[in-house]
C-alpha cells in the first residue's frame, strides 16, 4: 500500500473505509507490516475505524428519527442534523 | 549487591541506513543517561562476543553461518536482508557481542557476583525466529541467554518477561513447545509483529496480554499484576530475563501505549519482588525497543536505576 496514495478518510464512504480497515486488520494480523510503518499504517486503520463508527452513528440517528416520527406526528425523514441542540 | 551494567562502544558499530528509528543514537542515549552521578554504583564491564555455537542453541546453525554470509565486506555498504532489518560489515560482529553480553550478564549474576544485570545492547533480539531474522533482529538474545543459564549453571526453569511495546514472535516462536522457560509478555494489540493473542499458549509455557492502543498505566498495571506476576509465581524460576523495551512509553513514535519512566521502575520492582521469592533475586535485563531517544534513556534510567536498589 502506497501511503502517499491513500484518500482523505473523511471523504470515504462507509463500504470503502470498512474494506480498508479490514485489509489493514488483515495485515497487522498476518506480520505483513514492516515494523517500522506499522504505527502509520495503525493510525490510518484507527482513522477508518474512527469515521465508520461515526457513520454507523449518523445512521442510527436517522433510523431513530424516522421510527419516532411514525410514532406520532409524522415529520419526516430528513437526515438529523448533528448540530442540532436535544 | 551491586548491579552490573553491560555497555560497550561496540554497539554503536552496527549500522543503518539514514531515517531508520533501532539507530546507534540508542545506545548513546542510554550511555549519557547512565553516566549521571547516580549511577556511580553501577560496575560497568564491556562486551565479550561470543560463539556460532552459542547462538545455535536458540539458532538453526545454518541461519547463523547465512548471517555472517549476508554481511557486505565494505565497510560503507549496508545491505537490507529483510523489510527492516539490514546488516553492515560489523553487523555480525555487533550481534554476537549482543548475546555474549547477555550471556556474560548470565554468567555474573547466576555465580553470584552480582544480584542483577542490564545489557544496553543492540540489535536487539526478540522478533528474531529460529530461522529468520525479523523487525530489526539478528539473534534472539533473550533465548540465547536463558540457554546459557540452563546449559551452563544448571537452572530449570528461566521466565523471560517482555514489556517491550511489540510481541516478542521470535522468543514465543523458539520456546514454543519448551516448558522449562516461561514467556510472558504484554505488548499493543493488534500491532507489530501480529502475534501474541491470548489464545497462543505454547505448551503452557506462553503468557500474552495484549494491550489496547492508547491504553497507559492503570491497563499495564492490570496486566502485570493479574496475569504476568501470578504466571511468574506460579512457574518458579530460577532466573527472571527482561526482555527490556521501552517503546510502550508515551513518547515513543512507533506505538500508541502511555507509558512514563515510573510504570517501568515500578514493573520492575515488582520482578525483584518475585525474583527475590523464588529466584535469589536473579534477574538479568536485556535491551530491546525504544525509538524515542527521551522517552528510552529516562526509562532505562528508572529501570537501572531500580535494579540497583537490590
Amino acid at each position: 500500500m502506497a501511503e502517499t496514495d491513500l484518500k482523505p478518510v473523511e471523504e470515504m464512504t462507509f463500504e470503502a473505509a470498512l474494506k480498508e480497515l479490514e485489509q489493514i486488520v488483515n495485515r497487522l494480523e498476518r506480520g505483513e507490516v514492516p515494523l517500522a510503518e506499522s504505527i502509520v499504517i495503525y493510525e490510518r486503520g484507527d482513522a477508518l475505524k474512527k469515521h465508520c463508527d461515526a457513520l454507523l452513528k449518523q445512521a442510527e440517528a436517522r433510523v431513530e428519527k424516522i421510527r419516532v416520527g411514525a410514532d406520532g406526528k409524522p415529520t419526516g425523514t430528513e437526515p438529523l442534523d448533528d448540530d442540532t441542540p436535544f | 549487591m551491586p548491579t552490573l551494567l553491560v555497555q560497550d562502544p561496540i554497539f554503536t558499530q552496527h549500522l543503518v541506513p539514514p531515517g531508520h528509528p533501532e539507530r546507534p543514537d540508542r545506545i548513546r542515549a542510554i550511555e549519557k543517561a547512565l553516566s549521571a552521578e547516580r549511577f556511580a554504583g553501577l560496575t560497568r564491564r564491556p562486551a565479550v562476543a561470543t560463539t556460532a555455537e552459542v547462538i545455535a542453541t536458540a539458532h538453526r546453525e545454518s541461519y547463523v553461518e547465512e548471517v555472517a554470509a549476508a554481511s557486505p565486506d565494505d565497510a560503507s555498504e549496508i545491505v537490507q536482508i529483510e523489510a527492516d532489518t539490514y546488516l553492515c560489515a560489523m553487523s555480525y560482529e555487533v550481534a554476537l557481542k549482543a548475546a555474549g553480553a547477555a550471556c556474560l550478564a548470565v554468567d555474573a549474576v547466576m555465580g553470584g557476583e552480582f544480584a542483577n544485570a542490564f545489557c544496553a545492547i543492540r540489535p536487539p533480539g526478540h522478533h528474531a525466529e529460529g530461522d529468520r531474522p525479523m523487525g530489526f533482529c539478528l539473534f534472539n538474545n533473550a533465548v540465547i541467554a536463558a540457554r546459557q543459564a540452563q546449559r551452563v549453571h544448571g537452572a530449570e526453569r528461566v521466565a523471560i518477561v517482555d514489556w517491550d511495546v511489540h510481541h516478542g514472535n521470535g522468543t514465543q516462536a523458539i520456546v514454543w513447545d519448551d516448558p522449562s522457560i516461561l514467556y510472558a509478555s504484554t505488548h499493543q494489540m493488534p500491532l507489530y509483529p501480529g502475534t501474541g493473542a491470548p489464545s497462543e499458549t505454547g505448551c503452557g509455557n506462553i503468557v500474552n496480554v495484549p494491550l489496547a492502543a492508547e491504553s497507559g498505566s492503570p491497563e499495564f498495571e492490570a496486566a502485570f499484576g493479574e496475569r504476568i506476576l501470578p504466571a511468574l509465581n506460579a512457574f518458579v524460576p530460577d532466573l527472571i530475563i527482561i526482555s527490556a523495551g521501552f517503546d510502550a512509553h508515551w513518547r515513543d513514535p512507533l506505538a500508541n501505549i502511555n507509558l512514563s519512566e515510573s510504570d517501568f521502575a515500578q514493573a520492575t520492582e515488582q520482578l525483584m519482588e518475585v525474583a527475590t521469592r523464588h529466584a535469589g533475586g536473579k534477574i538479568v535485563s536485556l535491551l530491546e525497543g525504544g525509538y524515542d531517544l527521551t522517552g528510552l534513556s529516562e526509562s532505562a534510567a528508572a529501570h537501572v536505576a531500580t535494579l540497583m536498589t537490590a
